[in-house]
C-alpha cells in the first residue's frame, strides 16, 4: 500500500498549497494545471511560474479545454526541461502524453505527474451557459458518492480508466465523503515521495483503488455497454456511417483536438487527397450525383485505423464538433476492440511499444492461414 | 445616378419572371431541370438534404432526380458554398459544365477564390439567389424541426428576424452581389461592365410575394442561358428592384450600428483578449473560412515551436503562460491575412464551439479596413485584391502626414 500524504483542507484548497510548497520550495521550476482565464468560467492550460498565479489555479476544474497530453506534448517537443515542472493532468491526458512520448512527440523527463480519480468532465461549451456554478456543486456531490455526473461528457460517463496508473502522485477525487475537509495525495512513486518530503500534511498509507472506485467502474461498464447497444441499434455498415457523418463539415476540429493526432499536416489534408478534375468528372459520370467536397467518410475512417489504436477515449474530438456528431463515442469503441486485439491498453507504460509499429513474426497467422 | 453610370453598373432593366405556385424552391429546382434537359449545363452543385438525416451537402448533380431533394436556399450553410467549388475547380476546369447555385455571401467568397486562383470560373456558371439569411448551426443541429420552421416563417415574409444568425441580420449583400448596394459601396468606375459581374445570373425574390421569381440576366453567360431556354428578358424588374433598395438601405443603418458597436467591444488590447478567453485552439474558424485556402496554415506550423526553456522564460516574464500560446497571435494573425477579404459569411461562427462572436468581429474588422481601401469582396472578378496590387500614392497620409490632408484613414474615398 503506498504511502499518502494528507492535508486538513478541501481537496481543491489542499492541492493547491501543495503545489504552492513545490513552486515556493523551488522543488519544481512552474506547474502546469488549469487556471481560469475569467470569472466566467473560462479555463486554460497555464505554466505557472508564480506562486502568486496559483490562486488563479484551479487543477480540479472538470473542464478539458485541450487534451494536456498534447499541451506537455508541445512543451516538450524540442527535448526534456532541465529543470522540474510539475503537471497536474486527468488520467486520459496522461495516457494521451504517454502515447505521445512513444511516437517521440514529448519527454517524461523531469516531469512530476499529478493526476487524479476522474470523475470525468463536461463538454467544454457548458462554460458558456453561465450555470457552471450549479454544475459544479452537483458534480461534487456525485464525486463523493461515486457516481456518475449526468452533466459530464458521454464519453466519460462511460470511461472505466479514471483511476491513473503512472502518475507520480494521484489526487483522490471521487469516492470520499469527506473531500470538503480533506486532500489525500497518494505518493504512488519513488519519485512522488520524494517531491513530497517535508511538505504539509501528514503521512499515512492509502490504496489506489478501493471499494468506491471499484463500484463507480461498474457503473461506467454499465454505461459503456448500453453506448454500445445504442450505436449497434442504429444499424451498422456503410449506410449507418453515412448517416452518422452526413452534418459532418469537414472543418477537421476532431483531428486537429485529438492527442493522437499529431500530424503537423494530415494526409487528409494533404495535397495527395485533392481530386483532380478528372476524377470529379468520372466519378460524376458513374454516380449521377457526387458529394463536395469529397471525401467525408474516407477522412473518418481514415483518421480512425491512424490513430484508433492509441485512442484514450478523451472525448476531445467530440467536444469540438460543431454539429455534434458522437464521433468520441464511436472512436472508443472501434478503439476498445482494436486494443483488444491487440491485448494494448494505450498508456498503459512507456515501455510498450504502439502494435504498427512492432513486428512480430508470429502475429494474426490466423488470418493468414484460412 | 446619371445614364451613362447605370450603363456601366449594368443593373439589368428586364429580367423573366416565372410562376412559383408550388413555392419558390420548386420554380428555382424546375428551371434548373430544364436547364440540364437542353444541356445547357451538364451538372449543378446546389445543397441537398442526405437521404434519411435533417443534413445538407454539396452535391455535384447530374442526375435530374437528385433536384427533387435539392434546396437552393437551405435553412443552414453547411460548408460555405464557394469552398465546395474551390474544391472541385482549384486544379482546373472540369470537363462537365456547371452551374452553382449559391447564396450571395458564397458566389462572393467564390470571386475571391478565383482571384486567389483557388477557382476555376471556366466552365462553371454562377447562380446567385436572393438570401434570407441562415439560421445559426448550433440551433439546427440542437433542434432541426423548429429551427426548419422558424427559418420558413422568416424566409416568406423577408423581415428581420432575431432568430438569424447574427451577421445575416445585418447583411447589405443578400442580393445580386455586383450591385446593390448602389452606392456608394458598388464600383463606379467601368469595372462593373457585365464581363465581370460576380454572377452570371441571379434569382431574385423579393418583391415577388413567393409567388414569383425573377430571373435576372447579368453577364453575356446569363443571357445567353435564357435565350437558350427560350425565356426571353422583358419582364420589368421595378418590384423586385425596389423591394431589394429598400431592404438594403435598412440593412445598411442596422450595419452601421453593429459595426460601432463592435468596434467598441474589442477596442483596446484587453477587451480584445477578453473575447478569446474561452477559446480552445481548434482552429475551426480558420478550417471553414472559405478565404482561409491555405493547404499548411502558418499558425499551425512548426515555425512557432519553442524548447521548454523558452517557454519557462516566457512564463516566468508574466508569472504564468497559456498553453497552448498564442491564442491571440493567431486570430489577429489570421485576421491581418484574410480580413480584406472578408465576405461576413458567418462559417467561422457557427463552427466554434465555443460560440465566441468570431464573425461579428470579423465582419465589423472587415468593413473597417475594406472601407480603406474602396474595396467589396467579391462584388466583381477583375477588381485586383488590394495587397497584390500597387498604387503610387496610396496611404501617402501615413508616410507624409502633413502633406497629405485630403483623405484621412478610416473615411474612405
Amino acid at each position: 500500500m503506498p504511502n499518502a500524504l494528507k492535508i486538513k483542507k478541501g481537496v481543491e484548497e489542499g492541492l493547491n498549497d501543495f503545489l504552492e510548497f513545490l513552486l515556493k520550495t523551488e522543488k519544481v521550476r512552474a506547474v502546469f494545471a488549469l487556471k481560469k482565464m475569467n470569472d466566467k468560467g473560462a479555463v486554460s492550460y497555464s505554466l505557472i511560474t508564480d506562486p502568486d498565479e496559483l490562486k488563479n489555479a484551479v487543477p480540479l476544474y472538470p473542464l478539458m479545454p485541450v487534451n494536456a497530453g498534447k499541451a506537455l506534448s508541445s512543451f516538450t517537443l524540442e527535448g526534456a526541461t532541465e529543470e522540474p515542472v510539475a503537471a497536474v493532468l486527468r488520467p486520459c491526458e496522461l495516457r494521451a502524453f504517454i502515447e505521445l512520448v512513444k511516437r517521440t512527440q514529448g519527454s517524461l523527463d523531469n516531469i512530476l505527474l499529478i493526476s487524479l480519480t476522474c470523475g470525468g468532465v463536461f463538454p467544454q461549451r457548458s462554460v458558456t451557459k453561465g450555470n457552471l456554478k450549479t454544475l459544479l456543486s452537483q458534480y461534487w456531490e456525485s464525486a463523493k458518492k461515486a457516481d456518475i455526473d449526468p452533466n459530464i461528457r458521454e464519453t466519460c460517463q462511460s470511461c472505466e480508466h479514471f483511476v491513473p496508473q503512472l502518475a507520480d502522485v494521484m489526487v483522490v477525487s471521487v469516492g470520499k465523503k469527506n473531500i470538503d475537509k480533506e486532500c489525500t495525495l497518494v505518493l504512488n512513486t519513488k519519485k512522488g515521495e520524494e517531491y513530497a518530503r517535508e511538505a504539509p500534511g501528514s503521512t499515512l498509507s492509502e490504496e489506489i483503488e478501493t471499494a468506491e472506485t471499484k463500484k463507480l467502474k461498474e457503473k461506467r461498464k454499465e454505461k459503456n455497454e448500453k453506448m454500445v447497444e445504442g450505436f449497434q441499434k442504429d444499424g451498422s455498415g456503410l449506410n449507418a456511417l453515412v448517416k452518422t457523418f452526413a452534418a459532418c463539415l469537414g472543418c477537421h476540429g476532431c483531428s486537429q483536438a485529438c492527442p493522437i493526432c499529431y500530424c503537423t499536416l494530415c494526409d487528409f489534408d494533404s495535397k495527395t487527397q485533392e481530386y483532380k478534375p478528372v476524377s470529379f468528372d468520372s466519378e460524376l459520370e458513374q454516380k449521377g450525383g457526387l458529394r463536395v467536397p469529397p471525401g467525408t467518410l474516407y477522412f473518418h475512417l481514415g483518421r480512425m485505423s491512424h490513430m484508433a489504436v492509441s485512442c484514450v477515449s478523451c472525448g476531445m474530438c467530440s467536444d469540438v464538433c460543431p454539429v455534434n456528431i458522437p464521433v468520441s463515442s464511436l472512436f472508443s469503441i472501434v478503439g476498445a476492440s482494436l486494443q483488444e486485439v491487440f491485448g494494448y491498453v494505450p498508456g498503459r507504460d512507456v515501455e510498450e511499444t504502439v502494435p504498427s509499429g512492432t513486428y512480430k513474426e508470429e502475429e494474426f497467422a490466423e488470418i493468414g492461414e484460412q | 445616378m446619371s445614364s451613362t453610370q447605370k450603363d456601366k453598373n449594368a443593373v439589368p432593366d428586364k429580367g423573366k419572371i416565372l410562376p412559383a405556385k408550388e413555392g419558390v424552391r420548386k420554380a428555382i429546382t424546375d428551371f434548373l431541370k430544364q436547364s440540364l434537359e437542353k444541356n445547357c449545363f451538364d451538372a449543378i452543385l446546389i445543397p441537398v438534404k442526405v437521404l434519411d438525416t435533417d443534413s445538407y451537402a454539396w452535391v455535384l448533380l447530374q442526375d435530374e432526380s437528385l433536384l427533387d431533394q435539392a434546396d437552393p436556399l437551405p435553412p443552414v450553410m453547411t460548408v460555405q458554398g464557394g469552398k465546395a467549388l474551390s474544391s472541385l475547380t482549384k486544379h482546373g476546369e472540369m470537363y462537365h459544365k456547371i452551374a452553382a447555385v449559391m447564396r450571395p455571401c458564397e458566389i462572393r467568397a467564390a470571386v475571391e477564390l478565383f482571384k486567389l486562383k483557388q477557382i476555376n470560373l471556366d466552365n462553371v456558371s454562377l447562380i446567385s439567389v436572393d438570401c434570407p439569411g441562415a439560421m445559426p448551426l448550433s440551433d439546427y443541429t440542437a433542434d432541426p424541426e423548429s429551427t426548419k420552421k422558424t427559418f420558413e416563417n422568416v424566409f416568406g415574409k423577408w423581415e428581420d428576424s432575431s432568430s438569424l444568425r447574427s451577421v445575416c441580420q445585418v447583411c447589405q449583400r443578400f442580393s445580386l452581389p455586383s450591385h446593390f448596394p448602389s452606392s456608394p459601396l458598388a464600383s463606379t468606375d467601368s469595372q462593373n461592365d457585365a464581363d465581370s459581374s460576380a454572377s452570371d445570373l441571379h434569382i431574385g425574390l423579393l418583391g415577388g410575394q413567393m409567388k414569383q421569381v425573377y430571373l435576372i440576366p447579368v453577364s453575356a453567360k446569363g443571357t445567353e442561358l435564357l435565350e437558350k431556354l427560350d425565356l426571353p428578358p422583358q419582364d420589368s424588374l421595378k418590384d423586385w428592384e425596389s423591394k431589394a433598395k429598400g431592404m438594403v438601405d435598412k440593412k445598411i443603418k442596422k450595419r452601421d450600428a453593429f459595426n460601432k458597436k463592435w468596434l467598441d467591444e474589442v477596442k483596446g488590447k484587453d477587451k480584445f483578449i477578453g473575447v478569446f478567453d474561452e477559446c480552445i485552439n481548434c482552429h475551426n474558424c480558420m478550417r471553414v473560412c472559405p478565404i482561409c485556402y491555405c493547404q499548411q496554415c502558418y499558425f499551425d506550423s512548426q515555425t512557432l515551436k519553442l524548447t521548454p526553456e523558452e517557454y519557462l522564460q516566457r512564463a516566468e516574464k508574466r508569472g504564468a503562460l497559456r498553453f497552448p500560446l498564442d491564442t491571440l497571435f493567431f486570430h489577429l494573425g489570421r485576421m491581418s491575412h484574410m480580413v480584406l477579404s472578408c465576405v461576413s459569411c458567418g462559417a467561422c461562427e457557427d463552427a466554434c464551439p465555443m460560440s465566441i462572436p468570431v464573425a461579428q468581429i470579423f465582419t465589423a474588422v472587415g468593413d473597417r479596413t475594406q472601407k480603406d481601401f474602396d474595396y467589396v469582396p467579391g462584388r466583381n472578378r477583375e477588381e485586383s485584391l488590394p495587397l497584390q496590387f500597387y498604387l503610387e500614392d496610396e496611404f501617402c497620409e501615413v508616410e507624409v502626414p502633413n502633406e497629405c490632408k485630403e483623405r484621412t484613414i478610416g473615411e474612405g474615398k
